[in-house]
């Protein structure tokens, strides 16, 4: 099975939604997946923060636009890409301890049911160096 | 398969996934495929034309067979048979 590691450091709804769509592709495919998220991501994964994100954007001025679009294209939220990729296939989130701490976050029980753990930032670069497929978002 | 040969298999599970754009049909068939037993057929409405290349690439790539793709007026039928 092939080995998908992702470094998420957006922690924007549009790369989100994008990171989101890539891990569905990965359940279809029955990959084995590991999420890194770095620095600005882990805010989108503390505890409750999940719809927050909605007025994150990395491109400000295609905001609107690309929410308005979305739903009208009846895509999913990017938290419940997330979670329908994980109940397809074995996908660990882990939270680099740096990153949670800067939005408040300092042990597991403070995020969202999507991540698994907390690490270190030696795990994610061993992830990636044995992965088939690396990505940064 | 011929178009014709496509409209007359016997499918013995339809996925209508016309309500959703790319990755949904393709999520949706991943789903469906775990239902039916090795050498059923399996037939996917989709309006998304992303789906149309993404399908048969995963379905060869899982180990069933892409049977082909019937094109309607505003979406398209895809057949596979689980491997």
């Amino acid at each position: 099975m092939a080995k998908l590691c992702m470094g998420l450091f957006s922690g924007s709804l549009d790369k989100l939604t994008a990171a989101g769509v890539i891990l569905s592709g990965a359940a279809a495919d029955d990959m084995d997946v590991e999420v890194f998220v770095l620095l600005q991501g882990a805010r989108a994964f503390i505890k409750d923060n999940e719809s927050k994100i909605d007025n994150v954007a990395e491109a400000t001025h295609l905001k609107d636009e690309f929410i308005n679009s979305l739903e009208k294209l009846n895509v999913s939220k990017w938290y419940d890409f997330f979670e329908m990729a994980k109940e397809m296939t074995n996908i660990k989130i882990y939270i680099c301890s740096l990153a949670g701490k800067i939005w408040g976050g300092e042990k597991l029980g403070d995020f969202n049911y999507l991540v698994d753990d907390l690490c270190g930032i030696g795990e994610y670069l061993t992830a990636a160096e044995e992965a088939d497929i690396h990505m940064f978002i | 398969m011929e178009q014709l040969e496509l409209q007359d298999l016997k499918v013995d599970k339809v996925v209508d996934a016309r309500g959703t754009a790319c990755p949904g049909p393709l999520l949706e068939a991943k789903k469906a495929i775990g239902t039916i037993s090795s050498g059923e057929i399996m037939e996917i409405l989709s309006a998304d034309e992303g789906t149309k290349r993404d399908i048969p690439k995963w379905a060869n790539k899982k180990g069933h067979e892409y049977m082909g793709t019937v094109e309607e007026s505003g979406y398209f039928k895809i057949y596979l048979k689980k491997g």
